[in-house]
């Protein structure tokens, strides 16, 4: 039987923005516990705090108060120089409005994170060509961003996402800009490499595919977990 | 190497504004170059103009000449000497003169002229005296008995071509010195105050006169390199006897015309920090429009794992590209022109001429192709363009990645 090993832990979370008037609590007192290999969902009304959480565990936002674990180091105590470097190795970003670098084709683009690693160039080269399959960009491969549809553009993110082959990929609004057709491919895709890679996937969104895919649904409201439940 | 790549092609998302931006660096060299250059130029023909036909850049004379120009410190100058300084390698020709003071008397007019023995045709060899020539002929013969005027004191003294000098002066050890000869030519120096007080005699013929045979009050030297004059005089110094004999630089025998020039050049240098200031704040617009609008980028960079650092690395490579490709355009373009202004100077007229005259000026603009014309301006430029890079840089040191990726 397989062992889960815990690779989010937030404790006691709380982030207060200051606001122009009074500080806003954008999140407050939340614990996240997430298993390797779960397949998340943060949900919650416009303004909940979805984004904010997802940028507290991902490094790029520090908490007011409280403390994030992931993967066995706590990222809440270090450096700016030290954070960058994890996210480098064990983080994977997918963006609502795709993010990519719009001077380099998709090939490049997925191999950018590993450039940064500093990886030999026909490990990177494999790497790369194995992702274009799995995301069905093969063809594409060497067109820049503005000739691609969105969905394609968010496979190429996701692509980028899993190159440096993250523990966690943390999926900030990713279906918010497709179309039902390429946000169900899309999270086929996720559900996939979920599957077949163990990689922890959590979400913020509102889409109801998206939630209908998840395996495990958190729900926000006013910056607190008010539920917490695993469909099916 | 992939920060550099992307560096470069992020240039090109804006090809208009790069190639803006790259053309205001272009402009602004290629200003600072002619600028610089017409500026040294002048300063240059100036220094040449004068020096030429009376100094030399470098002077050998017996100690206590300069300070009290009398004909009893004239020297006896040896082929020995000539040898030494010869051997040493920059110096072009050494040039005998004999130098006094005389009173010029023409038809019914006198006047005092500087008196200069010169051996025509070393003059003719190395200085070009024959090209200042405005009327009549140059001296065929070294021996010939005969005088050349600076155009204005032959005007002054109602002569021309064919007429008859008289020269009354003090000859060595006080003997009297007097003696007339046919004006074979009129010439135009460079430097007005010499066409209003020169007299050439060839130098046998001014020993003859002087009483001082086989004697010269100096020995010119013409150079290869102006600009490496300093470092010359420093060589030669140990091979003269500097009990008996010294070695002056023309800008310690000109003082005047050294602090003229400095204080000239600080006005110019002003100037071009001026042009530098407008072209810098152009520069600094377009980079920190270029980082403004890139902060959600540099937030999605941030996020992905890229350092700050490499970040600002990647800017400064964008800074400095552009800078070299301006600079590069400018300098070359600058090169062109400053070598046909070289080979071409411009003659100026009308009341500029008049107001370079009254200067002591010659009145046309050459430029200077001196190596640093260039250098210097695409050394600036380079420092601009890095020193420009920090705002944008402290940018993104100050980066928030959230508020970035919301922006």
């Amino acid at each position: 039987m397989e062992q889960n090993t815990t690779v989010i832990d937030a404790h006691e979370l709380t982030k207060i923005y200051n606001g122009r008037q009074v500080p806003v609590k954008a999140i407050d007192g939340v614990h996240l516990h997430l298993e390797e290999g779960e397949f998340a969902a943060v949900v919650g009304p416009s303004g909940s705090g979805k984004s904010t959480l997802l940028h507290l565990i991902g490094g790029l936002d520090t908490p007011t108060s409280g403390n994030v674990v992931l993967a066995g180091t706590e990222i809440t105590r270090l450096s700016e120089h030290k954070l960058i470097d994890f996210r480098l190795h064990h983080i994977g970003f997918v963006f609502q409005a795709y993010n990519l670098v719009p001077v380099l084709t998709a090939r490049e683009n997925i191999g950018f994170v590993m450039q940064l690693q500093g990886l030999p160039r026909s490990s990177i080269n494999k790497r790369v060509d194995e992702l274009l399959a799995q995301v069905d960009m093969i063809e594409k491969a060497d067109v820049k961003p503005a000739k691609l549809s969105g969905g394609q553009q968010q496979r190429v993110a996701v692509a980028r996402a899993l190159a440096s082959r993250p523990r966690i990929v943390l999926a900030d609004e990713p279906t918010a800009n497709l179309d039902s057709v390429n946000a169900g491919k899309l999270l086929d895709l996720m559900a996939r490499l979920n599957r077949e890679e163990h990689i922890t996937f959590l979400f913020s969104t509102h889409d109801p595919r998206v939630i209908e895919k998840a395996r495990r649904v958190i729900t926000l409201v006013d910056g607190r977990v008010v539920s917490d439940t695993r469909p099916g | 190497m992939l920060l550099v790549r992307l560096a470069w092609l992020n240039l090109w998302r804006n090809r208009r504004r790069t190639l803006i931006t790259g053309a205001s660096v272009f402009f602004a060299v290629i200003m600072a170059i002619i600028m610089r250059a017409s500026t040294l130029g002048i300063y240059d023909n100036l220094i040449h103009n004068f020096v030429s036909f009376s100094s030399g850049y470098l002077q050998v004379n017996q100690k206590g000449f300069h300070d009290e120009p009398s004909l009893d410190l004239a020297m006896v100058f040896s082929p020995g000497l000539i040898g030494i300084l010869k051997e040493e390698g920059g110096i072009t020709a050494v040039i005998p003169r004999m130098q006094s003071f005389v009173l010029a008397a023409g038809s019914g007019q006198a006047k005092g002229a500087l008196f200069m023995g010169v051996v025509p045709s070393l003059e003719k060899q190395s200085t070009g005296l024959h090209r200042r020539l405005c009327a009549g002929s140059y001296p065929e013969s070294d021996t010939a008995q005969v005088a050349m005027l600076g155009v204005d004191l032959a005007s002054r003294l109602g002569l021309k071509p064919g007429d008859t000098v008289i020269l009354i002066g003090q000859g060595y050890h006080a003997v009297t010195a007097a003696g007339k000869y046919r004006v074979s030519g009129l010439l135009q120096l460079g430097s007005p105050e010499l066409n209003q007080r020169i007299v050439y005699l060839p130098l046998h013929c001014a020993q003859q006169l002087l009483d001082a045979p086989g004697m010269a009050t100096s020995l010119a030297l013409q150079i290869e390199s102006p600009a490496k004059m300093e470092a010359l005089a420093r060589r030669l110094r140990p091979w003269i006897d500097t009990t008996q004999l010294e070695l002056l630089t023309w800008k310690q025998l000109f003082p005047e015309l050294d602090q003229f020039i400095t204080a000239d050049s600080a006005g110019h240098i002003i100037m071009s920090g001026v042009l530098y200031l407008v072209i810098s704040f152009g520069l600094l617009g377009t980079l920190l429009m270029m980082a403004r609008e890139r902060t959600h980028e540099f937030g999605i960079l941030v996020s992905l794992g890229l350092k700050r650092s490499r970040i600002a690395f990647m800017l400064l490579c964008e800074s400095v590209f552009i800078s070299l490709m301006g600079c590069s355009a400018g300098i070359a373009s600058g090169w062109l022109l400053v070598r046909w202004f070289h080979l071409n100077p411009i003659p100026l007229g009308g009341r500029l001429k008049e107001m370079y005259l009254s200067y002591g000026i010659e009145p046309v603009i050459s430029v200077s192709n001196r190596p640093d014309v260039f250098t210097v301006q695409a050394m600036v430029v380079l420092f601009i363009s890095l020193a420009l890079v920090f705002v944008p840089m402290v940018k993104v040191f100050q980066l928030q990645p959230v508020a970035a990726l919301n922006s």
